[in-house]
């Protein structure tokens, strides 16, 4: 369809609207029907032409048809149809939208309305009213009538008005008027009511701006440096960081001598004045006697006027009661006036006397050496009114005595008469009782019966306890009190009429120049010039500063005015102040003074200066008239009543806080600083200060406080409760309030808890809980039986030591191991790296190119080598894990077995057997038993045999815990046995069958502790076997095939030799020792050496652990009390018990050997056991002896000692040796060799002794001086002992590092208790007693027979072993055995032990395995000896043997 | 008698600006509480994470207290601490929880906060390190007039704890 007409533009309005409204109707019903037009819709929207309706199609008609007559005539061209017909289409589309164009026809303009000015004020008035801002008069204000009345000008208290400007006032005023009622808005004063000024003075709103100054304590924050935190405790810290400000004052004020070697006779004589007059002075001060008597006077007075009050009159109780009080307190008054005033006396009489001594020495030595000066001033007195009042005196004071002693008689008289009085009544008693036995014993001499009764009485009540018969008392001597009194006034007092004398001393005298002096005092005079005064001052012992030096003046006194602030950042420990005096270059410390740490209050400007004494024990002798310190010399000429006095004096000094600038105290806070719990805490309730209830109400009354403000209101309050009479501010604080009311069970309820006990109990790590696996969930389920263990190890069971003072070592050796404990407890939580991450070394070039010449080596695999084992930590270990690995390699002269006697009588062929292939005569084998697991090798041949069998046992630790604590501490030990297995053919004699029985018989032993392979990782070497001294049935006759080369080396050894490896599987890494430790994390142990020394020796230890990393050297030591000591210290000659030098006056080797023999029976107790992970502790010999048990450096500084004192040249050891690992020996040298004794074993070794244990000499320690061993070789087969050779040996004290002369830590002489405390007997018996028990318990299936005869006979041997000390009695014994027992075929030994407690010797008997014997025949002999030496060092002897009958 | 086992561990922290990251940790009870077993307080490792924010500690918290009364139910007080290239230490935050009082497995994330300190103290923060601190580290678990302090928010620490409780129901807690 084609429109025939189109719309122009600028066509009339009325057309294409209802054009526009059609579209719409159009739009609106395609939307109802379809919601969305379909395209053909849309495009018949666009294109269709609508039909006009019919009543305007004329108009249209004629519209349109004027349009195309338009377009012709303005000439446009037509063209295209096609193209006119586009444009169109477009045009028609444009003006569909054409809306704006449509605008004007909504709008109307109209013109603004506006009232005028004048006509709006006109109409405003008519509806508002404007209040005046002029006052309003007070009468319409308040009611009619009435006048306005001014609360507070009757003195209500009225609140302060909210500030308000009066012209608002007044227009408030004025509208509320004109309202209804407005009346009512006014009070009674006519202004408007009004509230209190609500606006609180202070703020509520945060401040926008930080303001340091006022902010909470607590709130406070500081600012820290990132630093690197090292040991916080160490440190001042607040909040765990260093906190670096905080400053100490030391002022060093000044130094006076009491006493200086250089003091001439003159001086000491006038320091002692000087002190005595100050003595004088200060009582002068406090004034005394003046004060008592006064007080005395005014009592009495008190007194007088009592009873004159009431004289005559009969005194109420209550008076007489106040009467005696006084007369008590005077009485005391008296008593301590007396005292005072002869002790001035004496004060007086002392410096007049001194004084009179020094004038003398003046005279006597024609100069004079102090400008002192004594006058003593006269103050006369009235003569007639001093003597008046001197007698008054007397006879008051006689009158109160008599008083006194009349009452006291009195008091006793009637005592006495009540005494008496029960007395006749209990004789009576007694005599009525008396008559009846008397009467019943016997009726002979009836006559006599009265007589006798007196009599009888008398010694029945004495025979029968009762009261003693009374004496009266004596009368008062009356006379003899006034004689009393005045001798006393006389000997304390001032005589009457005498002046009363004052001293003054001035220091103003003239001395003697140094021309006129003698030699002797010019020396002496020169001397104290040339030296000089300075003070160290030391905090926590490190020296911080120093004051300068100040020459010493003839006066003695040194002033150094000096102060030192000290800026600390550790925590104050101790503050000291050295003392040292210098003469020329040389510096000697005089004395150690400690200044106390001041308590934080005390601030400097404040602190008064202490005077703090010092003395020196120094001794200093000269050769001039200096009376020197430590030497006695005398006043007098003859040289009598010699005196002896110690340099000492005052140093006067204050140590104090520092104030910081805006008067804070530069002080730490005491204890751990908490904000909030340093706060009073009746500050926060605002009410500090005011202790005093009672004056403060007084206040509030006189000051009149209006009850009514609230202001005031805390304070009324508080007076209100105040005058009530309660306490107002409790003098608790609960923290928690009501925590009682909402419990839900009471504190006892938890305590007896038993579950949580073993809870907590596992948790603090108790030893006997540390690993307790699993608590039982239930409380029921927890037994009593649990914690029996832990009380029985709480009270130290007497019952297993055998002796009493061994028990009480004990105890004390856990009480001494619980201290130390704990206080290296810090240092044994304070873990490095290494404890906590384990790392595989990353392989290096280095190792890669070492490996790879490796594989270029010659392989040899006859020579197998050790390789180095993977180390392995212990917590990630459990049971099982661990073996126990040991090589057994060879031995060398075991005892071999003797033919007995009868045997060969009985079967002669069987002996020559043996004698004809001998090597027949011993079959050893080595059983090793740990932790009750044993295992053997098999069984070889001869007396050398070689086994080289490895064996494994396995290891488990107590409780399953691997923790190097743990394993550290086990105490279990190795036992590795030889025996000998006997074969005996039984029923050999029938012929045709023919039975053998094995038996083995103990040979010797090896114990080596845990311990030791722990810290070692591995051991290996050959060790002597402990053999007994005697084998029945065993010679150690060296076998002579055996080869000769050898022999000569060993020459001095004897005994048998197994050669064994033993190591842990894997490879644990032992703990490292505290002091490792503590080393690596800069803490230092207590010492009191000096720093320059520990320092040196710190020096010597670490150069010789760079260049010689495998021998030990020690040069400082830990004592017992956990400090550091310089260990030349702990040798010095001791004097050993006279009993053993005397036991072998004509040959001094053998009281060698018993010497040795005597340490070495004092039991051992490693200290890495009883002081688990803790490190080494050295006692002194003392000590050692004291607890009798020690590690084997005790053992080497005892005999090093003992060895001193007898004349020999004795040196320590500090080494290692197998077993022992890091231990130390003894070396001696005598008759041109050197001796190496093993302290704990008293064996001796010569220097070229192949089997001698001591692997390594490390340094050697004599009472002087350490030398190191710098030698190419360590063993001491190689090395020479001579410590002269500097090449050889490198000594710590040199001559450019003198040894200062130290003293020894040994007491002089040890304290020998040469009696028992305790019968041996009865030890002997009860070791025995329990010996047999224990066999008889460890054979439970057979019988166990005793051989009464056989152990009397062994009992007979054992003294004459002691005696030998098991050497050479071996043939005559086994002869008379043999002749005593001959039906019985013997096999048996003798154990030595050292005794400390019965375990160990029944541990040692077990090991033997007698008791295994299984014959049915079999009987047994034991017999214990015990000998006792002095010092209660005991060694026992056990002697076993089994029997069996042969027939 | 009421027992309680707070098991679990400090998962890790992030939200700090940096992410070395050490955490300092305690418990914190009322005067009724009684510690049986465990470790109360406790400090963790270092941890570098080299990739992404949070730091992971996972430190095991195995602690078992018993009780006299419900008050004073324990508080966990964390400090978050930076250890920066030079190994030095400085304070990240202060952050404080309650260990949840229902029994079962929780999640616990703990914000934390750290004292804002002068403007010359930030500037030297930025600079050299360090940082305010608080003077007494109570004040994290006890009041005061807190307002004045001018605090920055951190980062959060993750917390997993499991809570078993034992017997509560006989004094009439239920659980």
């Amino acid at each position: 369809p084609r429109p025939q007409a189109k719309p122009v533009p600028g066509s009339s309005h009325s057309e294409s609207s209802t054009m526009r409204q059609r579209m719409k109707d159009k739009l609106k019903a395609a939307r109802s029907e379809m919601g969305l037009p379909t395209a053909e819709e849309a495009y018949n929207f666009f294109t269709f032409d609508f039909d006009p309706e019919p009543d305007e199609e004329t108009r249209k008609g004629q519209k349109r048809r004027t349009r195309p007559e338009g377009e012709n005539e303005e000439g446009e061209d037509g063209g295209d149809d096609d193209e006119e017909k586009e444009e169109e289409d477009k045009e028609e589309e444009e003006e569909l939208f054409l809306i704006d164009q449509s605008a004007d026809d909504f709008l109307v303009f109209k013109r603004a309305e506006y009232m005028g000015y004048q006509r709006r004020l006109q109409s405003e008035n008519e509806l508002l009213f404007t209040p005046s801002f002029l006052t309003v008069p007070a009468s319409s204000k308040v009611p009619e009538n009435m006048k306005p009345r001014y609360l507070e000008e009757e003195g209500l208290y009225v609140g302060e008005r909210p500030p308000m400007s009066l012209t608002n006032q007044n227009i408030l005023e004025n509208r509320i008027l004109k309202q209804e009622q407005g009346r009512k808005w006014f009070g009674d004063d006519g202004r408007i009511m009004a509230l209190p000024d609500p606006i609180k003075e202070s703020s509520t709103r945060p401040p926008l701006f930080h303001i340091e100054d006022d902010l909470d304590p607590a709130l406070q924050t500081v600012y820290r440096k990132a630093l690197v935190s090292k040991h916080a405790s160490q440190y001042i810290s607040v909040g765990g960081e260093t906190n670096g400000d905080y400053q100490l004052d030391v002022d060093v004020s000044g130094l006076i001598f009491s006493h200086h070697p250089l003091f001439s006779q003159e001086h000491v004589l006038g320091s002692r004045l000087v002190q005595l007059y100050d003595q004088h002075l200060s009582r002068q001060h406090r004034n005394l006697t003046e004060h008592l008597t006064t007080k005395l006077n005014g009592l009495r007075n008190t007194i007088g006027n009592m009873l004159e009050v009431h004289g005559g009159q009969r005194l109420t109780p209550v008076m007489q009661q106040r009467i005696s009080e006084y007369k008590q307190e005077v009485r005391n008054t008296r008593r301590l006036r007396d005292l005072e005033q002869e002790k001035d006396r004496t004060l007086l009489k002392g410096i007049v006397k001194i004084w009179k001594e020094i004038k003398a020495l003046r005279d006597f030595q024609r100069f004079t050496n102090t400008p002192y000066k004594l006058y003593l001033r006269r103050e006369e007195v009235e003569r007639a009114s001093d003597v008046r009042e001197y007698e008054a005196e007397i006879q008051a004071e006689v009158d109160e005595l008599l008083d006194e002693m009349e009452e006291d008689y009195q008091r006793k008289v009637t005592e006495y008469r009540r005494q008496q009085e029960e007395w006749k009544v209990w004789r009576r008693k007694q005599r009525a009782k008396n008559k009846k036995k008397k009467k019943t014993q016997s009726q002979l001499d009836d006559n006599e019966d009265d007589e006798d009764n007196d009599d009888d009485d008398r010694t029945d009540g004495e025979a029968e306890p009762g009261p003693p018969k009374p004496k009266p008392p004596e009368e008062p001597d009356m006379e003899g009190v006034e004689k009393q009194v005045s001798e006393k006034a006389s000997r304390i007092r001032r005589k009457p009429g005498e002046p009363i004398l004052v001293p003054e001393l001035t220091a103003s005298g003239p001395i003697t120049p140094n021309e006129q002096c003698p030699r002797g005092e010019f020396a002496r005079r020169e001397d104290v010039a040339k030296r000089s005064i300075f003070i160290k001052v030391l905090y926590n012992d490190k020296e911080v500063s120093r004051t300068d030096n100040r020459s010493l003046n003839s006066d003695f006194r040194v002033h150094f005015g000096q102060i030192f602030n000290l800026k600390i950042v550790n925590w104050p420990e101790s503050i000291k102040l050295q003392v040292f005096e210098v003469l020329g270059l040389s510096t000697t410390l005089l004395a150690d003074v400690f200044v106390p740490v001041p308590e934080s209050s005390i601030l400097t400007g404040s602190a008064p200066s202490e005077e703090l004494v010092f003395s020196s024990n120094l001794r200093v002798m000269f050769d001039h008239e200096a009376v020197g310190s430590d030497v006695p010399f005398s006043f007098e000429v003859d040289g009598s009543n010699r005196q002896t006095l110690l340099t000492s004096g005052k140093l006067s000094c204050s140590v104090s806080w520092a104030v910081g600038e805006d008067d804070v105290p530069l002080a730490p806070p005491t204890t751990q600083p908490n904000g909030l719990k340093q706060l009073d805490a009746i500050a926060s309730i605002g009410a500090s200060g005011l202790n005093d209830m009672k004056k403060l109400g007084e206040w509030a009354t006189e000051s009149r406080l209006d009850p009514n403000d609230p202001n005031n209101a805390d304070i009324m309050q508080l007076l209100k409760v105040a005058s009530s009479g309660e306490v107002t501010a409790p003098d608790y604080f609960r923290l928690e309030q009501l925590q009682e009311e909402f419990n839900f069970v009471s504190e006892e309820d938890l305590e007896q808890s038993r579950r949580f006990r073993l809870l907590r109990l596992r948790n603090q790590e108790v030893a006997e809980f540390r690993n307790y696996k699993f608590v039982p969930a239930m409380e029921r389920e927890v037994t009593d039986k649990v914690f029996e263990v832990r009380s029985l190890r709480e009270i130290v069971d007497t019952k297993g030591h055998l002796d009493a003072h061994r028990a009480l070592v004990a105890k004390h050796l856990h009480k001494i191991r619980e201290s130390i404990i704990n206080r290296f407890l810090i240092a044994k939580h304070h873990f490095i790296m290494s404890d906590l991450v384990q790392e595989e070394q990353v392989p290096t070039i280095g190792i890669l190119g070492l490996n790879l010449f490796k594989l270029a080596e010659p392989k040899r695999p006859l020579k197998p080598q050790r390789k180095e084992r993977k180390k392995v930590t212990a917590q990630n270990l459990s049971d099982g894990d661990i073996r126990l690995l040991l090589n057994i390699i060879r031995a060398y002269d075991i005892p071999v077995r003797k033919p007995s006697v009868k045997y060969d009588t009985r079967s002669s062929s069987h002996v020559l057997n043996t004698y004809i292939s001998g090597y027949e005569r011993v079959r050893p084998f080595v059983e090793v038993s740990f932790q009750r697991s044993v295992l053997q090798t098999t069984t070889a041949d001869g007396p050398n045999p070689c086994w080289n069998e490895d064996l494994q046992l396995p290891f488990s630790a107590p409780n399953g815990d691997y923790s190097t604590a743990n394993l550290q501490s086990m105490k279990d030990e190795i036992f590795i046995n030889i025996f000998d297995e006997v074969q005996y053919e039984l029923g050999g004699d029938r012929g045709k069958e023919v039975h053998t029985r094995l038996e083995k018989h103990w040979l010797g032993s090896v114990k080596i502790p845990f311990s030791t392979i722990y810290f070692q990782s591995r051991i290996d070497g050959t060790f002597k076997v402990d053999t007994p001294p005697v084998l029945l049935g065993y010679s150690k006759e060296r076998s002579l095939a055996s080869d000769g080369g050898y022999d000569a080396v060993r020459s001095l050894t004897e005994g048998a030799f197994i050669t064994l490896f033993i190591t842990i599987e894997p490879q644990l890494v032992p703990g490292e020792t505290i002091r490792e430790k503590v080393s690596s994390a800069w803490i230092s142990f207590e010492s009191q050496e000096s720093e320059g020394l520990l320092l040196a020796s710190e020096v010597f230890e670490r150069d010789a652990a760079v260049h010689f990393p495998d021998r030990p050297c020690l040069t400082t030591v830990i004592n017992i009390n956990g400090k550091t000591v310089f260990i030349t210290r702990y040798l010095r000659p001791l004097n050993p018990p006279q009993e053993l030098l005397d036991a072998f006056p004509n040959s001094p080797q053998e009281a060698t050997d018993l010497i040795a023999r005597y340490v070495s029976l004092i039991p051992s107790l490693p200290d890495s056991v009883s002081f688990a992970g803790v490190c080494d502790l050295w006692s002194t010999c003392d000590q050692f002896l004291t607890l009798l048990a020690g590690d084997e450096e005790e053992h080497a500084v005892l005999l090093c000692n003992y060895f001193l004192s007898m004349g020999k040249k004795a040196w320590l050891i500090i080494g290692t040796a197998i077993p022992e690992g890091p231990t130390t020996y003894v070396l001696t040298y005598e008759q041109n060799r050197y001796l190496i004794w093993n302290p704990s074993s008293g064996q001796y070794y010569g220097q070229y002794d192949t089997f001698c244990p001591l692997q390594t000499v490390g340094c050697l320690v004599s009472a002087d001086n350490v030398w190191l061993n710098t030698q190419a070789y360590t063993s001491p087969l190689r090395i020479r002992f001579d410590v002269t050779k500097a090449k050889l040996w490198k000594p710590f004290f040199s001559r450019a590092f003198p040894n200062p002369g130290l003293s020894s830590v040994q007491c002089i002489t040890l304290h020998i208790i040469l009696h028992l405390p305790f019968p041996k007997i009865s030890l002997t018996c009860r070791i025995e007693k329990i010996l047999k028990e224990k066999i008889m318990e460890w054979r439970p299936r057979n019988p166990t027979r005793w051989n009464r005869y056989c152990t009397s006979t062994l009992r007979h041997f054992l003294p004459k072993l002691e005696l030998s000390r098991g050497r050479d009695v071996a043939d005559e014994h086994r002869l008379e055995l043999q002749s005593l027992l001959g039906d019985y075929r013997i096999s048996g030994f003798p154990l030595h032990l050292p005794f400390s407690e019965v375990r160990p010797i029944v541990e040692a008997v077990y090991s033997t395995g007698v008791h295994n014997v299984e014959a049915s025949n079999v009987e047994f002999a034991l017999a214990v000896h015990v000998h006792a030496y002095p010092n209660n060092v005991l060694s026992v002897w056990v002697y076993l043997a089994s029997l069996i009958r042969m027939r | 008698m009421a027992e309680l086992h707070i098991i679990g561990q400090i998962v890790g922290a992030s939200g700090f600006p940096q992410n070395s990251l050490f955490c300092k940790w305690g418990i914190h009870t009322g005067g009724a509480w009684r510690l049986l077993s465990g470790l109360k307080e406790g400090q963790t490792q270092v941890d570098l994470p080299s990739t992404g924010d949070m730091a992971y500690w996972s430190h095991p918290i195995d602690i078992h207290y018993t009780t006299k009364g419900l008050q004073g139910w324990p508080k966990l007080h964390l400090q978050v601490w930076h250890q920066d290239s030079f190994g030095r230490c400085e304070l990240y935050g202060y952050g404080y929880c309650h260990v949840p009082s229902s029994p079962g497995h929780h999640h616990v994330s703990c914000v934390t906060w750290r004292p804002l300190g002068s403007w010359q103290e930030q500037i030297a923060q930025t600079f050299v390190g360090g940082g305010p601190q608080l003077r007494s580290p109570d004040l994290i678990y006890s009041g005061a007039d807190r307002y004045r302090l001018h605090t920055v928010a951190m980062g959060t620490v993750e917390l997993e704890l499991g809570i078993i409780m034992r017997h509560f129901d006989r004094y009439g807690v239920e659980s």
